[in-house]
């Protein structure tokens, strides 16, 4: 099975910035991908570059596509949300389904239409009569009426309440995925989103920080919460991180395992979020 | 293109039966319309002006001297064909400004409102959404306006009837089938030419619209003042003004419209006569017409690549 997404070596540079530098992962099919990093880490310019929206050094092909000069033909597999905002004030929700299904050879009016029935979306409406949380659910119902394989969703529930994301993840995962389906996802809201992913990566000044499938962090890394007096002797099995909680102390290990670390304290796999903030953290500090 | 991608994996659900490419024509008529979607004032001027000119004609008086009227009465026809030219004026001169607004506009308010990114998602290309946009500005509007400009003068015409009909006003206008088919022919002629004279300025005013940050009008004018002002200054001459002033106008001399002789001291002459006055065939066969279209081309093919290139979304 080709990957949906093989990054090799992509590189962009703002100026003297360097945005991504050299970049380099691989997606199969059926996942759902959370792409992680703190603001400026590069993750909307290597979503850029996968959408074919900027230009880019190295090698990307995104479902066996080159998306600097194959982008159009890419368009029709891809389905991209960018932000709540993008959808046009002036367009009306019905100009908007007529549009998609005149242009895009994979969309099911029926399907969209279905879904904004059970919103309390009306047909007339224009898009700026819509609240943030309606037109994302427009922009959903527009994306999930379309046979789409790989779907980019950058920041999409931003500045949503929490009914509305939860809403939205819901319906993403029971009406759109499927095992042939792919979904790249970043968000600011990782711990809401996390038994989401099957896969993460994460993304910290233009570089790769981590790109594992979520069942093997927990052979990978561990987080190990001990007693104060216990750390001088954790410390010397070299955590990459660790914070005091409650004057309990939590280290993060990579590789090492349970036999090592068991005897100091309790031992678990650490969550998605933990590992995020340990990892950046980790990295700043060295 | 598409067979790479039917190679890697059927996308899920896929119906072999609907195609994976929807045909060019139907996705361009839906471009078009939704320009008409959110530029409401291509289409809202022109009618608002027929409606204006129809209630001008309703209740509206043209004072006639009495030797102008002597004048009038010997070539009630050319009176006719010119009532029918004027009524036709304000709608054209309207959907100039509003069309070159639209061209100056659309590029720059996609981005302006972020919207590109939706139409980015699409599967349209920069070329043919681009090319959507000159269709409306140079084919759709201008031909649409003399549609329009048609069926307008038929309904000026009958509020004329109606008002002579009702003793309202003296009949001055003879109706003359070939003098008003000859007008509409002239009008025709002057639109399609005006079109390709033209097209470069469309060229140019998407280009601004593609480029620009901000103020378009500002950036697609600005050249236009400063760069005769600039040259008048600096070296005394007027070469820039000569030649904007030519890119405007200049296909009207090429017409020999300066012949032409509908209103004189010696009376009136319809406008069809233009039909022979004027030197089509050497308006077409001219090389600036030419040149300037294969600078539209250029001008469009830069703001294509802008469009697609450009990373500030």
């Amino acid at each position: 099975m080709t990957a949906v997404i093989e990054a090799l070596g992509v590189t962009k540079n703002y100026g003297a910035t360097r945005a991504l530098d050299g970049v380099s992962f691989s997606i199969e099919a059926g996942r759902i991908v959370g792409l992680i990093g703190p603001n400026g880490a590069g993750k909307t310019t290597a979503l850029k570059a996968i959408l074919g929206l900027t230009t880019f050094g190295g090698e990307l092909r995104v479902l066996g596509l080159d998306p600097r000069t194959e982008r159009d033909a890419l368009m029709r597999e891809v389905c991209f949300i960018a932000d709540v905002a993008v959808l046009p004030r002036w367009l009306r929700v019905r100009q908007a389904l007529d549009f998609v299904a005149g242009v895009h050879p994979r969309f099911d009016p029926a399907i969209a239409e279905g879904f904004l029935r059970k919103t309390d979306i009306r047909m007339s409406s224009r898009v700026r009569e819509l609240s943030k949380g309606m037109v994302t659910q427009l922009h959903l119902a527009l994306v999930l009426a379309i046979d789409a394989r790989l779907l980019v969703l950058d920041e999409p529930t931003l500045g949503l309440d929490l009914l509305y994301r939860r809403n939205f993840y819901d319906t993403l995962l029971n009406d759109y995925f499927d095992k042939q389906r792919t979904i790249l996802l970043t968000t600011h809201q990782v711990e809401e989103v996390e038994n989401l992913f099957t896969d993460v990566i994460f993304i910290d000044h233009g570089r790769v920080a981590l790109c594992a499938a979520v069942e093997e962090l927990g052979s990978r890394y561990q987080q190990l919460t001990l007693a104060a007096e216990q750390a001088p002797r954790a410390r010397a099995l070299q955590p990459f991180y660790e914070r005091e909680i409650f004057g309990r102390v939590a280290m993060y290990f990579e590789g090492r395992s349970a036999a090592e670390l068991g005897a100091f304290g309790e031992l678990r796999t650490p969550s998605i979020a933990d590992l995020f903030v340990a990892k950046m953290q980790g990295m700043g500090s060295r | 293109m598409n067979s790479t991608l039917a190679d890697i994996a059927p996308g899920p659900g896929s119906d072999a039966a609907r195609a994976v490419t929807r045909g060019r024509g139907e996705v361009l008529v839906t471009l078009v319309r939704r320009e008409f979607w959110e530029h409401r004032a291509l289409w809202l001027a022109p009618l608002v002006i027929v409606g204006l000119v129809a209630l001008s004609t309703a209740i509206g008086r043209v004072h006639i001297e009495l030797d102008d009227a002597e004048r009038l009465g010997s070539s009630p026809e050319a009176l006719l064909s010119i009532v029918q030219l004027v009524l036709a004026v304000p709608l054209y001169i309207t959907s100039v400004f509003v069309g070159s607004y639209y061209l100056l506009d659309c590029l720059y308010a996609e981005r302006k409102d972020r919207s590109i990114l939706f139409w980015k998602s699409l599967p349209v290309s920069d070329g043919l959404t681009v090319g959507a946009k000159l269709l409306v500005g140079l084919v759709v509007v201008p031909f649409g306006v003399f549609a329009l400009a048609l069926v307008a003068d038929a309904v000026y015409t009958a509020i004329l009837e109606t008002r002579v009909a009702l003793g309202n006003v003296p009949r001055v206008l003879n109706w003359s089938t070939r003098e008003w088919l000859r007008t509409e022919a002239v009008m025709f002629l002057a639109t399609l030419f005006a079109v390709l004279w033209w097209a470069p300025i469309a060229g140019y005013l998407l280009l601004v619209s593609a480029w620009v940050r901000r103020a378009p009008i500002l950036w697609a004018t600005l050249p236009l003042v400063l760069g005769p002002v600039l040259e008048w200054v600096a070296f005394g001459t007027r070469y820039l003004l000569s030649f904007s002033d030519y890119r405007i106008n200049g296909i009207w001399g090429i017409l020999g419209a300066g012949h032409l002789n509908i209103v004189s001291k010696h009376g009136l002459h319809p406008v069809g006569t233009a039909l022979e006055v004027l030197d089509l065939r050497g308006a077409f066969t001219a090389i600036d017409l030419w040149l300037g279209l294969a600078a539209t081309v250029a001008l469009v093919y830069a703001a294509i690549r802008i469009r697609r290139y450009r990373d500030d979304t």
